[in-house]
């Protein structure tokens, strides 16, 4: 008959803390590989708005970003972002340009989509609707979340890129062509792909929709 | 030694991508805001560290200490808010940049203007005596530089005495006093002298300054009649 070894209390600790151990590593794996676990994705349905007709959701990987779009501002940058969001030019665009905490951005319709990607170009690429005139008369804030209109190092190119600031820019207004603010969902955008060593992103993320509230 | 080189390599390649707004807006690196608001919308930054700009890095410019940039700020400020808002986004001029002995290709400068970059840069250590006029003199250089068209350099030496003539550049001659004559004789410093370019700017930064000789030739009144009329082609609100 084999006699029944009784574990020692320092063996059972151990085993109590392998068992905590494999069970946090496990929890640990699944919290990190969903990046969007504590983004609250934000229904334009539920929530009431001033002016719902300048309202667009950029729809992305971790939820809902809903931008307030200000045509009293910059009404010429305005109407051509309205007229990209109601064609569904953005659809599968790439967050081409991104820097931790500090901006991200979108929007280049010829050699970011998702189909014909193209990293030797990307942010280079035309809308075929003409560049439009700088608007940067109108004062405007660039608090953390607005919105505007990219351009090249020349005035009067914007066409269809934009960035969104992840942090307070002073120094973009009379810089850039304002288009509006976040009101809701700038965590999600947080979470948009970027790379340490550069500010263009190798495979990045993309815009899933971009609507208007209203069409 | 080698080791070292390879820890300092092996830094710099795991340190993450910084963003830098002025950098990314103007060109110049290692600086950072000084004051931002201002009534004229003018951004004043200054040099956290020496930089080295231009074509073969022929820009130099040093950092200062907060003391001096304190000093000269209040001077140069007060010098600059004598231009509004539309003034200045009519002639393109938006940064300054404060740093000291300012250099391009090896000579001192009191300012470098860049009016496709909007930018002065100012050396705050520059001669106290001719300070606040030189800083009219260089605003003057982004005017011009944003309107050649207007202050037409050929029209501008025909009021001259038709047997002078001015040097091929600023640098080419020794005509380099700052100091305001008593009696004019078409000119209102030796500097005047040097190019059509730097006689504008010269007098502009009188009129500007309101450092007028009482008595003045002909010639000389006919060039301030000529800056007046010509600014006044540009924004006609703006008060001299």
């Amino acid at each position: 008959m084999i006699e029944q070894i009784k574990p020692s209390r320092s063996e059972k600790v151990i085993f109590i803390f392998i068992i905590l151990l494999a069970l946090f590593s496990i929890t640990s794996f699944f919290l990190i590989k969903d990046k969007c676990l504590f983004v609250k994705n934000h229904d334009p349905n539920k929530l009431k708005f001033e002016n719902s007709q300048n309202i667009a959701i950029l729809n992305v990987e971790c939820g809902n970003v809903i931008i307030e779009l200000y045509p009293e501002t910059s009404p010429i940058a305005v109407e051509r972002f309205k007229t990209l969001i109601r064609t569904k030019a953005y659809d599968n665009v790439a967050f081409h340009r991104v820097i931790k905490d500090k901006l991200v951005q979108a929007g280049d319709l010829e050699f970011g989509k998702k189909d014909n990607l193209d990293y030797g170009k990307i942010g280079t690429g035309k809308s075929g609707l003409g560049t439009i005139k700088s608007e940067i008369d109108n004062p405007f804030d660039y608090k953390k979340g607005s919105v505007g209109f990219s351009r090249t190092s020349k005035f009067n190119t914007e066409d269809s890129q934009f960035f969104i600031i992840l942090d307070d820019e002073p120094l973009y207004e009379g810089e850039y062509t304002p288009l509006g603010k976040v009101l809701y969902g700038l965590d999600a955008l947080k979470k948009i792909k970027y790379l340490d060593k550069s500010i263009y992103v190798l495979r990045p993320d993309f815009i899933n929709t971009f609507r208007m509230l209203i069409n | 030694m080698k080791k070292l080189f390879h820890i300092i390599i092996l830094i710099s390649l795991i340190s993450p991508v910084k963003a830098n707004t002025l950098y990314e807006l103007i060109k110049i690196p290692n600086l950072e805001i000084y004051d931002l608001n201002t009534p004229n919308k003018l951004r004043y930054v200054y040099a956290k560290q020496p930089f080295t700009i231009g074509l073969d890095n022929n820009i130099n410019c040093y950092n200062s200490s907060n003391t001096d940039l304190k000093k000269k700020y209040e001077i140069i400020r007060n010098e600059l808010d004598k231009y509004d808002q539309k003034f200045l986004r009519k002639i393109n001029l938006k940064y300054i940049v404060l740093c000291e002995d300012l250099s391009i290709s090896g000579i001192n400068t009191a300012g470098i203007p860049d009016n496709v970059m909007k930018t002065l840069i100012v050396d705050i250590k520059f001669n106290n005596k001719y300070f606040k006029r030189v800083l009219h003199h260089e605003v003057f250089h982004i005017i011009n530089d944003s309107y050649k068209e207007i202050f037409n350099e050929n029209e501008w030496s025909l009021l001259n005495d038709k047997n002078f003539s001015y040097a091929e550049c600023s640098t080419c001659t020794d005509k380099l006093g700052l100091d305001t004559y008593l009696n004019t004789n078409g000119f209102i410093s030796e500097y005047s002298q040097s190019t059509a370019s730097e006689d504008m700017a010269e007098v502009y930064s009188h009129i500007i300054s309101k450092i007028i000789p009482k008595k003045i030739d002909p010639i000389l009144t006919n060039k301030i009649n000529f800056i007046k009329e010509k600014l006044a082609l540009i924004d006609q609100d703006f008060k001299i």
